[in-house]
């Protein structure tokens, strides 16, 4: 398979760990989602001033020091430049897929790149408000809270692998050729 | 150091263990929910049995900086139903989309942008969610401060089940 990832699940496993560690010693456990609302609010503040004042939820967002660009909007920085990094170093080692339109979705879904956007935008849509609504997503509940035995995160392990397990078995029934 | 060059940091080596993991595919992702293909689980796993007892054993000497999330069980398991359907559905998570939006592949680049039109939603419907953060909400309850015992005792036993999982349990499916 040309989609091997280039550690196994054991070293990447272990250092995972290493890293959740180590953030949790520095600073604090990671966390992804809340970073988005940042950057909304961040946007809203600039765009249209009363409407993030007077929405109560993106309204301590965006503008002081703890809740803008911090140390947590850094991270999520440092993640896309991590991960570009990786990718263009290991590419020259081996040929790794990348394409708007996964093979797999196409052999399920078609060749229809516009219909895979509308899957991605409504997935995101979704993702993000599953997160916001729990706190957290799978970097900050799933990850960083089982791994301090919150009781909450364990609902929302098991919650989103039943949905998600059952979401792509209906999205994958039909059966293609393969 | 400065606080924001060790979030960069951080997030950089974050990133790149996703990558190099493979947990920024569509296919590792959508393998692992059609239960085929495993690596991704057992990838989580494993760190999340590292960081467990990490954490509790910085903790019996006050190293580690907790951020206990509040359980409200029935809005986080709505929640999750929610946020499992974007999962399948993007074959991304909101972490996964950014790496992958840095290889290139310009479908995680549009996860973001949902992403972000998600969060405005859920800013507008905020006021109605409350019901659902404020029933059946425990507060910052752990499994060890429930039963009112150091950490390390229940951290070594689970991160124990977790490798027994990922070594002996979760097999890949495909033939």
């Amino acid at each position: 398979m040309p989609n091997e990832p280039v550690l196994s699940w054991k070293i990447a496993g272990l250092l995972l760990g290493l890293l959740l560690i180590t953030a949790t010693a520095l600073v604090k456990p990671v966390g992804v989602s809340t970073q988005y609302v940042v950057t909304d609010a961040i946007v809203l503040h600039s765009a249209a001033p009363d409407l993030a004042e007077s929405n109560e939820y993106l309204a301590k967002y965006g503008e002081k020091d703890d809740w803008s660009i911090g140390y947590g909007w850094m991270f999520v920085v440092g993640m896309f430049l991590g991960g570009g990094l990786s990718a263009f170093i290991t590419r020259s080692v081996r040929q790794r897929e990348v394409a708007a339109l996964p093979s797999m979705w196409k052999a399920q879904f078609g060749a229809s790149s516009s219909r895979r956007m509308m899957h991605a935008f409504l997935g995101g849509a979704l993702l993000l408000f599953g997160a916001r609504l729990a706190g957290g997503c799978t970097s900050g509940h799933m990850m960083s809270g089982i791994s301090q035995l919150t009781i909450g995160s364990f609902v929302f392990g098991i919650s989103i692998f039943v949905s998600g397990i059952i979401t792509a078995h209906i999205l994958y029934n039909k059966r293609t050729a393969s | 150091m400065n606080l924001l060059i060790l979030g960069l940091i951080l997030g950089m080596a974050f990133g790149a263990i996703l990558q190099l993991g493979g947990a920024s595919s569509y296919h590792k992702i959508i393998g692992t929910l059609l239960l085929k293909d495993m690596a991704i689980i057992k990838l989580i796993l494993t760190g999340i049995a590292v960081a467990t007892v990490g954490i509790y054993a910085l903790d019996l000497v006050d190293m580690a900086n907790m951020s206990i999330k509040p359980t409200y069980i029935v809005g986080i398991a709505v929640a999750g139903l929610i946020f499992g359907v974007g999962f399948a559905v993007a074959g991304y998570c909101p972490g996964t989309c950014v790496v992958a939006a840095a290889e290139g592949k310009t479908d995680a680049v549009v996860t973001i942008v949902g992403g972000l039109a998600g969060v405005l939603i859920y800013s507008l419907v905020y006021p109605a969610m409350k019901g659902l953060i404020s029933i059946t909400n425990y507060g910052e309850v752990t499994v060890p401060s429930a039963l009112g015992i150091t950490g390390l005792w229940i951290a070594v036993p689970f991160s124990a089940i977790l490798f027994l999982l990922v070594f002996r349990v979760l097999k890949d499916r495909y033939e």
